[in-house]
Protein backbone atom coordinates (compact mmCIF):
# COMPACT_ATOMS: atom_id res chain seq x y z
CA UNK A 1 0.00 0.00 0.00
CA UNK A 2 1.12 3.51 -0.72
CA UNK A 3 1.72 5.91 2.07
CA UNK A 4 -1.02 8.21 0.95
CA UNK A 5 -3.89 5.20 0.74
CA UNK A 6 -2.25 4.34 4.42
CA UNK A 7 -2.76 8.13 5.69
CA UNK A 8 -6.41 8.20 3.64
CA UNK A 9 -7.62 4.54 5.77
CA UNK A 10 -6.74 6.09 8.38
CA UNK A 11 -8.12 9.36 8.70
CA UNK A 12 -11.36 7.13 7.22
CA UNK A 13 -11.63 5.50 10.31
CA UNK A 14 -11.01 8.41 12.91
CA UNK A 15 -14.06 10.38 10.76
CA UNK A 16 -16.41 6.94 10.59
CA UNK A 17 -15.12 6.68 14.47
CA UNK A 18 -16.28 10.23 15.33
CA UNK A 19 -19.26 10.67 13.10
CA UNK A 20 -21.08 7.30 13.92
CA UNK A 21 -20.00 8.29 17.99
CA UNK A 22 -20.95 12.26 18.54
CA UNK A 23 -24.63 14.02 17.45
CA UNK A 24 -22.90 16.01 14.79
CA UNK A 25 -26.45 17.18 12.92
CA UNK A 26 -26.23 20.31 15.34
CA UNK A 27 -25.95 23.16 12.66
CA UNK A 28 -24.04 26.31 13.64
CA UNK A 29 -26.06 28.88 12.22
CA UNK A 30 -28.94 27.54 14.48
CA UNK A 31 -26.54 28.69 17.25
CA UNK A 32 -26.00 31.97 15.86
CA UNK A 33 -29.85 32.60 15.08
CA UNK A 34 -30.39 30.83 18.40
CA UNK A 35 -28.27 33.88 19.88
CA UNK A 36 -30.22 36.34 17.73
CA UNK A 37 -33.70 35.29 18.80
CA UNK A 38 -32.23 36.02 22.19
CA UNK A 39 -31.15 39.23 21.50
CA UNK A 40 -34.31 40.51 20.36
CA UNK A 41 -35.89 39.02 23.54
CA UNK A 42 -33.70 40.70 25.84
CA UNK A 43 -35.18 43.96 24.27
CA UNK A 44 -38.30 43.23 24.36
CA UNK A 45 -38.11 41.89 28.15
CA UNK A 46 -36.25 45.17 29.29
CA UNK A 47 -39.60 46.99 27.89
CA UNK A 48 -41.77 44.66 29.76
CA UNK A 49 -40.24 44.98 32.73
CA UNK A 50 -39.74 49.11 32.39
CA UNK A 51 -36.06 49.37 31.56
CA UNK A 52 -34.77 52.30 29.77
CA UNK A 53 -33.05 51.14 27.14
CA UNK A 54 -30.85 53.61 25.09
CA UNK A 55 -32.21 54.51 21.42
CA UNK A 56 -35.61 52.63 22.51
CA UNK A 57 -38.21 55.35 23.46
CA UNK A 58 -40.90 54.17 25.57
CA UNK A 59 -43.79 56.02 26.67
CA UNK A 60 -46.50 54.00 27.62
CA UNK A 61 -47.22 53.66 31.05
CA UNK A 62 -46.31 50.30 32.75
CA UNK A 63 -48.77 47.13 33.35
CA UNK A 64 -49.34 46.13 36.95
CA UNK A 65 -46.25 43.90 38.06
CA UNK A 66 -48.03 40.22 38.05
CA UNK A 67 -49.07 40.90 34.32
CA UNK A 68 -45.61 42.15 33.40
CA UNK A 69 -44.07 38.75 34.85
CA UNK A 70 -46.51 36.69 33.37
CA UNK A 71 -46.00 38.09 29.99
CA UNK A 72 -42.12 37.75 30.93
CA UNK A 73 -42.52 33.89 31.59
CA UNK A 74 -44.75 33.19 28.68
CA UNK A 75 -42.16 35.51 26.19
CA UNK A 76 -39.41 33.22 28.25
CA UNK A 77 -41.15 29.83 27.10
CA UNK A 78 -42.17 31.02 23.52
CA UNK A 79 -38.59 31.87 22.91
CA UNK A 80 -37.50 28.35 24.25
CA UNK A 81 -39.93 26.12 22.27
CA UNK A 82 -38.91 28.69 19.08
CA UNK A 83 -35.19 28.31 19.75
CA UNK A 84 -35.93 24.63 20.17
CA UNK A 85 -37.87 23.84 17.12
CA UNK A 86 -34.67 25.79 15.37
CA UNK A 87 -32.18 23.73 16.62
CA UNK A 88 -34.32 20.52 15.74
CA UNK A 89 -35.38 21.25 12.04
CA UNK A 90 -32.07 22.50 11.22
CA UNK A 91 -30.21 19.50 12.60
CA UNK A 92 -32.56 17.16 11.11
CA UNK A 93 -31.86 19.36 7.50
CA UNK A 94 -28.66 19.29 8.32
CA UNK A 95 -28.51 15.20 8.86
CA UNK A 96 -29.98 14.93 5.50
CA UNK A 97 -27.83 16.69 3.97
CA UNK A 98 -24.69 15.06 5.30
CA UNK A 99 -25.82 11.56 5.60
CA UNK A 100 -26.05 11.95 9.50
CA UNK A 101 -27.77 9.41 11.71
CA UNK A 102 -30.78 11.54 13.19
CA UNK A 103 -33.23 9.39 14.98
CA UNK A 104 -34.99 8.94 18.27
CA UNK A 105 -31.86 6.24 19.11
CA UNK A 106 -30.16 4.96 22.61
CA UNK A 107 -27.58 8.03 21.71
CA UNK A 108 -29.79 10.37 21.04
CA UNK A 109 -31.86 9.74 24.08
CA UNK A 110 -29.16 9.50 26.51
CA UNK A 111 -28.05 12.80 24.81
CA UNK A 112 -31.12 14.06 25.48
CA UNK A 113 -31.37 12.90 28.83
CA UNK A 114 -28.20 14.53 30.63
CA UNK A 115 -29.23 17.97 28.26
CA UNK A 116 -32.55 17.99 30.22
CA UNK A 117 -31.88 17.25 33.45
CA UNK A 118 -30.13 20.13 34.52
CA UNK A 119 -32.70 22.52 32.02
CA UNK A 120 -35.42 21.24 34.02
CA UNK A 121 -33.85 21.45 37.60
CA UNK A 122 -33.14 25.01 36.48
CA UNK A 123 -35.97 26.09 34.91
CA UNK A 124 -38.48 24.94 37.61
CA UNK A 125 -35.76 26.33 40.37
CA UNK A 126 -35.96 29.82 38.68
CA UNK A 127 -39.51 29.88 38.21
CA UNK A 128 -40.57 29.04 41.50
CA UNK A 129 -38.09 32.00 42.60
CA UNK A 130 -40.21 33.94 40.28
CA UNK A 131 -43.70 33.22 41.56
CA UNK A 132 -41.99 33.74 44.94
CA UNK A 133 -40.53 37.26 44.16
CA UNK A 134 -36.87 36.34 44.11
CA UNK A 135 -36.12 37.78 40.27
CA UNK A 136 -32.16 38.66 41.45
CA UNK A 137 -30.73 35.51 40.62
CA UNK A 138 -33.02 34.28 37.97
CA UNK A 139 -31.00 34.94 34.81
CA UNK A 140 -28.06 33.46 37.15
CA UNK A 141 -29.83 30.15 37.45
CA UNK A 142 -30.69 30.17 33.47
CA UNK A 143 -27.48 30.57 32.74
CA UNK A 144 -25.70 28.39 35.27
CA UNK A 145 -27.71 25.61 34.70
CA UNK A 146 -27.97 26.16 30.81
CA UNK A 147 -24.45 26.32 31.14
CA UNK A 148 -24.19 22.77 33.32
CA UNK A 149 -26.73 21.11 30.55
CA UNK A 150 -24.27 21.94 28.12
CA UNK A 151 -21.14 20.51 29.76
CA UNK A 152 -23.44 17.36 30.62
CA UNK A 153 -24.12 16.53 26.47
CA UNK A 154 -19.90 17.21 25.61
CA UNK A 155 -19.64 13.45 25.93
CA UNK A 156 -22.68 12.97 22.74
CA UNK A 157 -21.23 15.88 20.59
CA UNK A 158 -18.27 17.89 19.38
CA UNK A 159 -16.45 18.14 22.51
CA UNK A 160 -16.09 22.26 22.39
CA UNK A 161 -19.74 22.32 23.18
CA UNK A 162 -18.42 22.10 26.63
CA UNK A 163 -16.85 25.63 25.79
CA UNK A 164 -19.94 27.41 25.61
CA UNK A 165 -20.99 25.48 28.81
CA UNK A 166 -17.99 26.80 30.76
CA UNK A 167 -18.63 30.55 29.22
CA UNK A 168 -22.63 30.40 30.00
CA UNK A 169 -21.50 28.98 33.72
CA UNK A 170 -18.65 32.09 34.25
CA UNK A 171 -21.59 34.66 33.03
CA UNK A 172 -24.05 33.03 35.64
CA UNK A 173 -21.22 32.81 38.47
CA UNK A 174 -20.27 36.48 37.55
CA UNK A 175 -24.02 37.70 37.64
CA UNK A 176 -24.71 36.46 41.11
CA UNK A 177 -22.73 39.02 42.61
CA UNK A 178 -23.66 42.14 40.29
CA UNK A 179 -26.60 43.37 41.20
CA UNK A 180 -29.54 44.71 38.86
CA UNK A 181 -27.27 43.77 36.05
CA UNK A 182 -29.57 40.73 35.29
CA UNK A 183 -30.75 41.09 31.94
CA UNK A 184 -27.40 42.16 30.39
CA UNK A 185 -25.94 38.90 31.62
CA UNK A 186 -28.62 37.20 30.20
CA UNK A 187 -28.41 39.05 26.82
CA UNK A 188 -24.68 38.54 26.62
CA UNK A 189 -24.78 34.84 27.72
CA UNK A 190 -27.82 33.57 25.37
CA UNK A 191 -27.22 36.48 22.96
CA UNK A 192 -23.89 37.27 22.27
CA UNK A 193 -22.22 33.97 23.34
CA UNK A 194 -24.52 31.73 21.66
CA UNK A 195 -23.62 34.00 18.25
CA UNK A 196 -19.94 33.59 18.79
CA UNK A 197 -20.14 30.43 19.75
CA UNK A 198 -21.99 29.72 16.68
CA UNK A 199 -19.62 31.17 14.31
CA UNK A 200 -16.42 29.14 16.28
CA UNK A 201 -18.26 26.40 15.69
CA UNK A 202 -19.13 27.11 11.97
CA UNK A 203 -15.17 27.74 11.51
CA UNK A 204 -14.09 24.56 13.15
CA UNK A 205 -16.57 21.95 11.85
CA UNK A 206 -18.60 23.05 9.00
CA UNK A 207 -16.49 24.83 6.75
CA UNK A 208 -13.62 22.02 6.15
CA UNK A 209 -16.45 19.09 5.21
CA UNK A 210 -17.99 21.55 1.83
CA UNK B 1 -7.49 -15.03 7.00
CA UNK B 2 -4.94 -13.90 4.81
CA UNK B 3 -2.71 -11.36 6.81
CA UNK B 4 0.22 -9.09 4.24
CA UNK B 5 2.63 -7.23 6.85
CA UNK B 6 -0.25 -8.24 9.78
CA UNK B 7 -2.89 -6.28 7.70
CA UNK B 8 -6.09 -8.17 8.15
CA UNK B 9 -8.30 -8.81 4.24
CA UNK B 10 -11.19 -8.55 6.08
CA UNK B 11 -10.78 -5.07 6.33
CA UNK B 12 -9.69 -4.00 3.11
CA UNK B 13 -13.01 -3.75 1.63
CA UNK B 14 -14.44 0.03 2.95
CA UNK B 15 -17.52 -0.81 4.20
CA UNK B 16 -15.96 -3.18 6.24
CA UNK B 17 -13.50 -0.92 7.82
CA UNK B 18 -16.76 1.40 8.15
CA UNK B 19 -18.93 -1.06 10.10
CA UNK B 20 -15.48 -2.26 12.36
CA UNK B 21 -14.75 1.52 12.96
CA UNK B 22 -18.51 2.48 14.13
CA UNK B 23 -18.80 -0.45 15.79
CA UNK B 24 -15.63 -0.19 17.58
CA UNK B 25 -16.41 3.13 18.42
CA UNK B 26 -19.81 2.55 19.92
CA UNK B 27 -19.81 -1.10 20.88
CA UNK B 28 -23.17 -1.74 18.93
CA UNK B 29 -25.13 -0.55 16.11
CA UNK B 30 -28.17 -1.55 14.34
CA UNK B 31 -28.49 -1.97 10.49
CA UNK B 32 -30.31 1.56 10.21
CA UNK B 33 -27.93 3.35 11.91
CA UNK B 34 -24.43 1.46 9.56
CA UNK B 35 -26.79 1.86 6.63
CA UNK B 36 -27.13 5.82 7.00
CA UNK B 37 -23.65 6.31 8.06
CA UNK B 38 -21.85 4.40 5.39
CA UNK B 39 -24.06 5.76 2.86
CA UNK B 40 -24.46 2.06 1.11
CA UNK B 41 -27.58 -0.19 -0.08
CA UNK B 42 -29.60 -3.00 1.99
CA UNK B 43 -27.76 -5.51 0.15
CA UNK B 44 -24.19 -4.09 0.02
CA UNK B 45 -23.90 -4.02 3.63
CA UNK B 46 -25.98 -7.13 4.60
CA UNK B 47 -23.60 -9.06 2.47
CA UNK B 48 -20.32 -7.54 4.59
CA UNK B 49 -21.91 -7.70 8.08
CA UNK B 50 -22.24 -11.32 6.83
CA UNK B 51 -18.77 -11.67 6.10
CA UNK B 52 -17.64 -10.45 9.01
CA UNK B 53 -20.09 -12.35 11.22
CA UNK B 54 -18.90 -15.66 9.79
CA UNK B 55 -15.37 -14.06 10.71
CA UNK B 56 -16.21 -14.29 14.13
CA UNK B 57 -15.24 -9.98 14.49
CA UNK B 58 -19.05 -8.97 14.76
CA UNK B 59 -22.16 -10.65 16.03
CA UNK B 60 -25.52 -10.18 14.90
CA UNK B 61 -28.64 -10.31 17.21
CA UNK B 62 -32.26 -9.92 15.78
CA UNK B 63 -35.19 -8.61 17.73
CA UNK B 64 -38.36 -7.00 17.39
CA UNK B 65 -39.02 -3.25 18.30
CA UNK B 66 -42.66 -3.30 18.58
CA UNK B 67 -43.69 -4.86 15.31
CA UNK B 68 -40.54 -3.31 13.40
CA UNK B 69 -37.59 -5.89 13.33
CA UNK B 70 -34.72 -4.33 14.22
CA UNK B 71 -30.89 -6.31 13.69
CA UNK B 72 -28.25 -4.78 15.98
CA UNK B 73 -24.62 -5.49 16.00
CA UNK B 74 -21.71 -5.47 18.31
CA UNK B 75 -18.36 -6.36 17.85
CA UNK B 76 -16.73 -9.63 19.45
CA UNK B 77 -13.19 -9.68 21.32
CA UNK B 78 -11.77 -11.31 18.31
CA UNK B 79 -12.92 -8.91 15.99
CA UNK B 80 -11.60 -5.99 18.70
CA UNK B 81 -8.35 -7.54 18.79
CA UNK B 82 -8.09 -7.99 14.44
CA UNK B 83 -9.28 -4.49 14.19
CA UNK B 84 -6.48 -3.17 16.98
CA UNK B 85 -3.94 -5.39 14.95
CA UNK B 86 -4.97 -3.96 11.82
CA UNK B 87 -5.08 -0.44 13.08
CA UNK B 88 -1.46 -1.33 14.30
CA UNK B 89 0.07 -2.74 10.68
CA UNK B 90 -1.18 0.84 9.32
CA UNK B 91 0.42 2.43 11.54
CA UNK B 92 3.40 0.42 11.12
CA UNK B 93 3.53 1.19 7.44
CA UNK B 94 3.33 4.70 7.62
CA UNK B 95 6.16 4.07 9.97
CA UNK B 96 8.29 2.34 7.39
CA UNK B 97 7.52 4.60 4.52
CA UNK B 98 8.69 7.75 5.77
Amino acid sequence: MERKEIEKTLTDIKEMMSKSSQFQAISGWSIVIVGLYACVAAVIAAGIIGLEIPFLHRDMGLAPLGIRITTAIVAALVLLVISSATVTIMAYAKAKRHHLPFGFDSRMRKMMFSFMIPMVAGGLLSLAMILQGHYGLTSSIMLIFYGLALVECQHYTYPAMRFLGYGEILLGLIDCFVVHQALLFWFLGFGVLHILFGILYIMLYEKKSR
Amino acid sequence: MTFIDGLNKAFENKVRLGVMSILMANGAADFTTLKTLLEVTDGNLASHTRYLEEAGYIRCEKKFIGRKPNTLFSVTEAGRAAFTQHLQALENLLQLNK
